[in-house]
């Protein structure tokens, strides 16, 4: 590892846990919408790998880390991530315990990284004999891979439904494309498709605005109301290992476990069900309170990094819900990474270890010591500084700017198509994973389709 | 822009229905529509003034984008009121 490279991927876990930290506070941001279209741009720009790598390791700890902050200060959560925390870190708010919270959650997410990273290298190294396997039928297995996500969906039969008109849609596009000769025969647009698909829950609420009745239902009196709590300040520096109970401290790390074991599953998912599960015994609103939170801390940060490194580092395909959203352009970032070029064949082990080091411990140590001593201030600057309406913006002009990269003007409106639709869905239950499985798929389902 | 300033003196309770809930949490259609516009124009045209050798376009463009979000962030104030 040279000097420059060292010192390009310190900045790069930096510039993202400086950036992260405030858009996880920003409430409603969604990690994929958030962290994947940064990471495609690093990529296409031709940042080297593994600070790229680096860059998305410290983005996604400060991003889980910072979007359960306002959970704790103004029970509104920052992402959907924190969604089920709010419950809990309501009842510890009408208890007077607002720190409490706080020093739960972080301690929880130190807990969490620290069992997953381990466990995430060996259960990649075990899986790795069944890479040659998948690479052989990786058309079959992300076929099988969009059934069962659709099974698992909220929405399932609509999920199932939906698998073969999506992908028309998405061919339909490619091939007329092709017939007016604005993409080059054979080269699959990828980039823009994604980032429409991303971006479809928030146009489809831009097409309400426009229907008079539907805007009714969504006009608000005033702005937001958001009661903050001030919270104590913290003198020195608290240990996690003294802030969590031994039960705490226990059962956090067996969710983690859980969390990496099941980096297939959705994080959201899971965050609910083993937290709510692990929980339920402990009678005590507060005690039960803190456990849930510290729980679900420790298993969402477990289920990012084992979502994102075992899948990388022994497959190569996007083959957990957290590589089919925020991940994946770690995966295919056409032209610069394909499936059969991307950060599983480009960087060694070393490499790995090194990138997810440098980008984990940095955004963690600074993240931490942020929430510790400034939880207060960095929400307040960011509810009065950063109006959502320039997030809005910033993603959207982002979509835009790589729509029009991949395939001209007229990609803009097929970008758009692809929101509609996609929005529509996701509204209806069809999750991203899903609908992400499709756009890979596509290509080869339709041609044996066709062939039938 | 005059308009977005006098407002940001006179604080939001003129603007009453103008307030809709997009992606969890309040924006002002106004406000909404002058950041998508300010946003998408410095983005497209920091692409096509950049000189035209990969990856300068896309490194104007971000740049752009980001441009864009920052005359946003100083022009429009948050929908938010906060309580201690």
């Amino acid at each position: 590892m040279d000097i420059s490279l060292f010192i390009q991927m310190m900045i790069a876990a930096l510039a993202a846990t400086v950036a992260y930290t405030i858009l996880g506070v920003v409430p409603g941001t969604d990690e994929t919408a958030v962290i994947a279209p940064v990471t495609l741009a690093l990529i296409l720009a031709g940042i080297q790998p593994v600070v790229v790598l680096t860059f998305y390791m410290a983005a996604i700890i400060a991003h889980k880390l910072t979007d359960s902050v306002p959970v704790a200060v103004a029970g509104i959560p920052g992402g959907v991530m924190a969604t089920p925390m709010v419950e809990h870190a309501v009842v510890l708010k009408k208890h007077g315990q607002s720190e409490t919270s706080i020093k739960k959650m972080i301690s929880g997410s130190v807990i969490g990284t620290l069992v997953s990273l381990p466990v995430s290298l060996l259960l990649a190294g075990a899986l790795i004999p069944f890479a040659g396997f998948i690479d052989d039928y990786a058309n079959e297995v992300l076929f099988a891979g969009t059934v069962v996500l659709a099974l698992l969906s909220a929405n399932r039969w609509l999920s199932f439904l939906v698998i073969v008109p999506f992908a028309l849609l998405i061919q339909g596009l490619r091939f007329l494309y092709w017939e007016l000769g604005i993409v080059p025969e054979g080269k699959n647009v990828f980039i823009s498709f994604f980032l429409g698909i991303t971006i479809g829950p928030v146009i489809v609420t831009f097409i309400d605005l426009l229907n008079k009745e539907k805007r009714k239902q969504l006009v608000r009196n005033g702005p937001a109301e958001i009661t903050i709590k001030k919270l104590k300040k913290e003198k020195g520096f608290p240990n996690p290992f003294v802030i969590l109970s031994k039960r705490e401290l226990g059962m956090s790390s067996i969710a983690s476990l859980i969390g990496t074991v099941t980096f297939m599953l959705s994080a959201v998912g899971v965050t609910t069900l083993v937290g709510e599960l692990f929980s339920k015994r402990e009678k005590d609103p507060v005690k039960r309170s803190s456990l849930a939170i510290s729980c679900m801390e420790a298993l969402a940060n477990a289920t990012y990094i084992a979502g994102t490194l075992v899948p990388l580092i022994a497959l190569g395909y996007p083959l957990s819900s957290v590589a089919l959203g925020p991940a994946n352009p770690l995966f295919h970032a056409p032209p610069v990474l394909t499936l059969e070029n991307n950060l599983h064949h480009i960087l060694s082990f070393s490499d790995f270890i090194w990138a997810v080091c440098i980008g984990v411990f940095i955004s963690l140590a600074i993240t931490y010591f942020l929430t510790v001593k400034y939880a207060n201030e960095i929400c307040r600057f960011v509810f009065k500084r950063i109006p959502h309406e320039a997030i809005l913006g910033l993603f959207s002009g982002l979509v835009l700017l790589l729509a029009y990269m991949d395939a001209g003007w007229l990609n803009i409106a097929g970008v758009f198509l692809i929101s509609l639709v996609s929005g529509t869905l996701s509204r209806s239950g069809v999750n991203f994973g899903v609908q992400f499985m499709i756009l890979y798929s596509a290509p080869w389902l339709v041609s044996i389709l066709a062939g039938m | 822009m005059e308009k977005l300033n006098m407002d940001r003196k006179s604080g939001w309770e003129k603007r009453d229905g103008d307030f809709v809930e997009v992606w969890e949490d309040v924006v002002s259609i106004k406000d909404l529509l002058f950041s998508l516009a300010v946003t998408s124009v410095v983005t497209l045209g920091a692409y096509f003034i950049a000189p035209d050798e990969p990856p300068k376009p896309l490194f104007f463009g971000l740049g752009g984008a980001i441009t864009g979000f920052t005359i946003s962030s100083v022009f429009i104030k948050p929908k938010r009121k906060l309580h201690d």
